[in-house]
């Protein structure tokens, strides 16, 4: 008890925001699985890490032109200096999302040829912006890369709760869309829903709300967060609201205990919160495997 | 006299540049019931997309007066990972009549409910899409098409891969939505049988070339021989088609 009371004195945005990272990530990881686009899950979080390390290299005075227009007393500097590397991370995740959404259109390369391709393009490039940084600033991206969700602050925080509310929102306004063009595009297509831009509208925002958890804790728990609450739930929902609710719950409460545990334990609160997913999943999963 | 529904003038189909066929001159009546036949890659789908308005025809104008499509895709297209149940599925077919912000209403329930009970699953309406039979999966798909209260109905190879009493009980199934709805019926099969014996009209597809006329008037050996390059054998057994295709080395030929 004295442990829990300790971290919610010294991490309380990190506790809740590690919630909120996990009730997005795996709320748009159902869209993410179920679409059978795991790799872009992946490629994404790599890409807006390259965004940020393109931030590092300061070409584009953002921050300042920021400043000028959003007015620095009202905003505050500390999220002007945050403007930045937010930007770029959300910005590359777009055009990558809008290449990727164009992949129907050619059939010289597959969907999963391209995301790979964007995969080791987004590492590359992040290794070259970094080497290039004309400031030390290395320790810092690589601190984003590792992923602690301690550094969660209330910028972070309550950027994640204005993103959790328009993904609900979206997802929620426009679930009539989202059923029909995920289960069958071409129908959907061929009855007059345009099939093609509500999958873009869709990907777009599952793009902006993993660019933006990336940014703030990290790749490793972003993409593990699409990819183990959503199998989980797909593994126990016998119906689609019950695989989101069963999603949502593992990734909105896993993350605070792991951060309890890599406490105790003296771990990466990340990591931490991967590894004890993961052992939710594989003990869902031997339960449906081996008792039916 | 029956009202000409859809009616294509000069159309050209294909993709950018790549025409697959032009000039392409057809009249699609109401409770008309149209076969589409030809080999892999001779144009079937392509023509089907241009006609559900899914693909510009390259060149000509397609007329439609008051069409309304229930489409039936191939059903290995829809694999979906998601629980939806059978219901969730056929209601599908009323989204695209409510608009982006409409709202589903008991109208809509009890018109998908209705779709359930004349294509025989109304009792497996709260089942799980992916856990039904190829046949009731196929059966859910045609509810959903007939969901959206269509005038034209395409069925895009609605039988492949089913076992021999699902596929007759298929055929029925869409014979008799021809015949008890009037609907016009535009059926894709690659079971030349299957379409000699169901539909009054063909489109017969080639890699260059295209043929449309009543079913006697296009289904001959020397024609099907032509398109398929194989020897193809047309038989009846009393008014039923057979029509099967002889290989070398098989038992009939020695």
């Amino acid at each position: 008890m004295e442990t829990i009371n300790t971290l919610i004195n010294l991490f309380p945005y990190a506790l809740m925001g590690s919630v909120l990272a996990g009730i997005i990530c795996s709320f748009l990881g159902v869209f993410v699985v179920s679409q059978r686009a795991v790799f872009f899950g992946a490629s994404l979080t790599q890409v807006s890490i390259a965004g940020v390390a393109f931030a590092f290299l300061h070409l584009v005075n953002l921050e300042g032109l920021a400043g000028s227009v959003f007015l620095t007393k009202i905003i505050g500097a500390s999220f002007l200096h945050e403007f930045e590397h937010t930007f770029f991370s959300l910005l590359f995740s777009l055009i990558a999302v809008l290449i990727f959404s164009q992949s129907y259109r050619q059939r010289l390369i597959t969907r999963d040829g391209l995301l790979g391709i964007i995969f080791v393009l987004a590492i590359a490039l992040r290794i070259m912006f970094i080497q290039k940084s004309p400031v030390a600033e290395i320790s810092e991206i690589e601190a984003i890369m590792k992923g602690d969700i301690l550094f969660i602050g209330a910028n972070e925080f309550y950027t994640m709760l204005v993103v959790l509310f328009i993904v609900f929102l979206i997802f929620g306004i426009f679930s009539r869309q989202l059923k029909f063009v995920t289960f069958d595009a071409e129908t959907a297509l061929a009855h007059g829903v345009n099939s093609r831009f509500w999958l873009l509208f869709f990907y777009l925002t599952v793009g902006v709300g993993i660019s933006l958890t990336t940014r703030f804790v990290g790749d490793v728990f972003t993409f593990a967060y699409l990819i183990l609450p959503s199998s989980t739930g797909l593994l126990l929902g016998k119906k689609v609201i019950h695989v989101f609710i069963i999603a949502v719950i593992v990734g909105a409460v896993i993350p605070p205990i792991s951060i309890w545990l890599a406490f105790i334990l003296d771990f990466s609160s990340g990591p931490a919160a991967v590894v004890l997913s993961f052992l939710v999943f594989i003990s869902v999963y031997g339960i449906k495997k081996f008792a039916g | 006299m029956p009202e000409d529904l859809i009616k294509l003038s000069g159309v050209s189909i294909g993709y950018k540049n790549k025409v697959i066929h032009s000039n392409i001159n057809l009249n699609i009546g109401e409770n008309d019931f149209i076969g589409l036949v030809g080999p892999n890659g001779s144009g079937k789908t392509t023509f089907l997309r241009t006609l559900l308005g899914t693909l510009k025809p390259l060149s000509g104008t397609i007329e439609k007066n008051n069409v309304r499509f229930g489409y039936v895709p191939q059903r290995d297209t829809v694999q979906p990972l998601l629980p939806y149940s059978v219901l969730d599925v056929v209601m599908m077919g009323r989204y695209s009549l409510k608009g982006v912000l409409g709202k589903i209403n008991k109208d809509d329930e009890a018109t998908a409910e209705e779709s359930l009970k004349r294509v025989g699953i109304f009792s497996l309406r709260f089942m799980n899409y992916n856990s039904l039979s190829g046949g009731q999966r196929q059966r859910t798909l045609i509810a959903r098409a007939l969901a959206v209260n269509p005038n034209v109905l395409i069925l895009d190879e609605p039988t492949n891969g089913m076992d021999t009493p699902s596929h007759y009980s298929l055929i029925n199934l869409i014979e008799e939505l021809h015949d008890t709805n009037k609907l016009t019926v535009l059926f894709v099969s690659h079971l030349l049988s299957d379409v000699a014996n169901l539909v009054k009209e063909i489109i017969l597809f080639e890699k260059d070339n295209f043929q449309i006329g009543y079913t006697d008037e296009i289904l001959s050996e020397e024609n099907l021989s032509k398109t398929y390059s194989a020897q193809i054998k047309i038989s009846r057994i009393g008014s039923e088609f057979l029509i099967t295709s002889k290989h070398p080395g098989s038992h009939g030929d020695n």
